[in-house]
């Protein structure tokens, strides 16, 4: 239950670091005159209830969680912030250089390999967008990898599945973020001559520091002033900073939702 | 998009994807760049933006857009140009080291050429790690447990040449000693002989381990410091290694390790002020080792044996050479430092209180291998020689101190209180 003046907050494991990042960031927190302490959930759909329910105060929320808050609180939510890497995120469509796609047309009659049920930028908004242009998906065979169900896609496991798959030659093309995309080849990890973008989704927003509408304006107020005051230059913000993959956080933005918020619906899929 | 006045650098990039080759170009380019500065890239592969805007973002640069090439010719193909502004952020700090050319003098480029061309800082930054001294650094980098930190009391300015110094004079000591010569002794002055070489094994090894202790501790903006202490780790290893095989090679083996000994290299290893224990170990140890090993190549019946610590003994003056620059330099900048190294010789001097003067083991095989026999008549004139020394140890320790900066009655006090097992 969150006390009276410190800040609870909830965020999912979904990989070991987590307990670094919000270890640090509790730490942080504290000194900065902000009392804070987090929980962990094993899944986006348990801390949605936890959040919901008034057992934390905060919800550090993915796309697909922020949607589902906002829609069980008619959109009274309170959206407190997000990473600057959070903002203008894309879906790919990756292909093999030998499957003759050029565009997502070509995709009819074609396996298309896809990313976690949950995932949003290499799932849900991906065939959403890819609907939205044309793209029969009666007529694409699905390999679907389903790793790490409940985590929305943030251990980024499925989207290596993909890239693997497509490697293997299991499937002619997949749907990947284009964050993946690029720190994958940026690392050295593709085969440019095998491997290519061949499309680009517009943009959407990822994750979102979640709170209900009546959550006491002074913690507000110390979360917001504590969070905004890290800087990539502090070095002890920065190993956080780069834990968490942000170098700045920014103020929330609603806009990048829209289009999840239209996938949703439009696939039936349960919030 | 019109940033023709703005761009400062331009790469021609070919077709290169992001991930096949293009950020090889890419990265260099910018680091090149103040912040605010604009790359312009141009770029026959086709998409590129959409992969290039994410790079720039993950990297807090600017994507500012992209646009047809100007004067496209050769390749045929469409060219763009895409346009980049380099971020604020992990900016390397320090200049970079353009037009560093070293140059060789008669055929050799030292280390003290390295050390003129990029001079060490009087203050060093632990943040910067194991960042080479010159290197730009990336900022917000850990913070390393370096606690040596100011130039005036770890790095004496003579010490690159004592390292050119030190690695112009290592020798093998597999080769370089003369081992298949190695006459046969009477059992007694063989037996003597062995004590002597195990006594001084049993300090080299000290004087392997002390320096080891503070070698971490120094920033590596003085790495020649560190460079140095390796190559004395190297010689007393050297040392140790050819003591134990003489002290072998004759029949006799090894002697008997006394606690007046152990104690007083205790009383070294537990030092943890780098000067005070550069002073003790150096300046008045490995000083009057000089004497010490001098001694027994005068008295050393066989040629291999002299050979041996005459080799050792020319290390050892090189090792002291750096005691006293290391102790100069830093009473240079801290008059303090008197009182203090004289305390710290005063606390040796307390702690080894019990025992009353050179371990007996060592006393003896000196005097026998002084006499060359157990003639009586002869061992009377080893002990007398052996008496000598301690005089003469004496004279050049003090001598020493006055040289290291030493008033002639504060190096008399230092002398007489410098600890019975020499080192
Ligand atoms: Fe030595
Ligand atoms: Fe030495």
């Amino acid at each position: 239950m969150p006390s009276d003046t410190s800040i609870l907050l909830g965020a999912v494991a979904y990989d070991p670091k987590v307990v670094s990042i919000w270890e640090g960031i509790r730490d942080y927190f504290n000194d900065a005159g902000a009392p804070f302490d987090f929980v962990l959930f094993s899944n986006y759909e348990r801390q949605v209830q936890a959040l919901l329910a008034g057992h934390i105060d905060i919800a550090w929320n993915t796309p697909l969680a922020h949607v589902k808050v906002q829609q069980h609180t008619q959109r009274k939510s309170l959206s407190l912030g997000m990473r600057d890497s959070d903002r203008d995120f894309h879906s790919r469509l990756i292909v093999r250089s030998d499957s003759g796609i050029k565009s997502p047309v070509d995709l009819s009659g074609k396996t298309l390999a896809v990313g976690t049920a949950d995932s949003t930028q290499a799932r849900i908004l991906p065939l959403h967008f890819l609907k939205e242009c044309g793209v029969d998906l009666k007529a694409v065979r699905m390999l679907t990898f389903e790793t790490d169900a409940g985590k929305h896609g943030d251990t980024g496991s499925s989207e290596l599945e993909v890239l693997d798959a497509l490697r293997r030659g299991d499937a002619d093309a997949g749907t990947i973020g284009d964050l993946i995309w690029v720190l994958e080849q940026a690392a050295g990890h593709i085969d440019t001559s095998l491997l290519k973008s061949v499309w680009t989704s517009p943009p959407f927003d990822h994750c979102m520091f979640d709170a209900m509408p009546d959550l006491d304006a002074q913690k507000i107020a110390r979360f917001k002033s504590a969070l905004f005051a890290m800087t990539w230059e502090n070095p002890e913000h920065r190993r956080l900073l780069e834990l968490e993959g942000l170098r700045q956080w920014m103020p929330p933005r609603e806009e990048g939702y829209d289009s999840l918020r239209a996938a949703v619906a439009d696939q039936g899929y349960p919030l | 998009m019109n940033n023709e006045s703005t761009v400062a650098v331009a790469i021609d990039a070919g077709e290169l994807p992001l991930g096949g080759g293009l950020l090889a170009l890419v990265r260099p380019a910018l680091q090149l760049l103040e912040p605010g500065g604009v790359l312009a890239i141009n770029s026959g592969h086709d998409g590129l933006q959409d992969d290039l805007s994410v790079w720039c973002k993950v990297q807090q640069h600017e994507y500012l857009g992209h646009e047809p090439a100007p004067n496209v010719v050769d390749p045929p193909h469409v060219s763009i140009r895409h346009l980049i502004r380099r971020g604020h952020l992990s900016v390397p700090q320090g200049d970079r080291e353009t037009g560093m050319r070293l140059e060789a003098r008669n055929g050799k480029l030292r280390a003290d050429a390295v050390l003129a061309a990029v001079p060490m800082p009087e203050t060093a930054d632990p943040r910067s790690g194991f960042a080479p001294r010159g290197a730009q650094v990336e900022p917000g980098g850990p913070r390393y447990p370096f606690d040596l930190l100011e130039s005036r009391h770890v790095a004496p300015p003579e010490v690159a040449k004592l390292f050119d110094q030190a690695v112009e004079s290592q020798w093998d000591g597999n080769r370089d000693i003369p081992w298949h010569n190695l006459p046969g002794h009477a059992p007694d002055l063989e037996r003597a002989i062995g004590q002597v070489f195990t006594f001084l094994a049993e300090n080299e090894l000290s004087a392997l381990y002390v320096p080891s202790r503070f070698v971490s501790r120094i920033h590596p903006a003085y790495a020649e410091v560190a460079m140095f202490l390796s190559t004395q780790m190297a010689d007393e290893a050297r040392h140790m290694d050819v003591f134990l095989k003489r002290a072998r090679s004759g029949g006799a083996g090894l002697g008997v390790s006394s606690v007046t000994t152990s104690q007083s290299l205790l009383s070294l290893l537990e030092l943890t002020d780098f000067t005070e224990a550069t002073f003790l170990l150096s300046v008045l140890g490995e000083g009057t080792f000089i004497d010490l090993l001098r001694f027994i190549e005068d008295h050393a019946p066989d040629d291999v044996t002299a050979e041996i610590v005459r080799r050792a003994g020319n290390d050892e003056a090189r090792h002291v050479h750096f005691g006293l620059v290391h102790v100069r330099h830093a009473l240079a900048n801290d008059p303090g430092l008197y009182q203090r190294l004289e305390n710290a010789v005063r606390r040796r001097a307390a702690a080894m209180a019990a025992s009353s003067g050179v371990p007996e083991p060592l006393q003896d095989g000196l005097t026998v291998l002084a006499a060359g026999s157990t003639q009586p008549r002869a061992i009377a004139r080893g002990h007398d020689d052996f008496r000598q020394l301690l005089e003469v140890m004496h004279t050049n320790r003090m001598k020493r101190l006055e040289h290291a900066g030493f008033s002639p009655a504060q190096a008399k006090t230092l002398s007489e209180l410098h600890t019975p097992n020499f080192m």
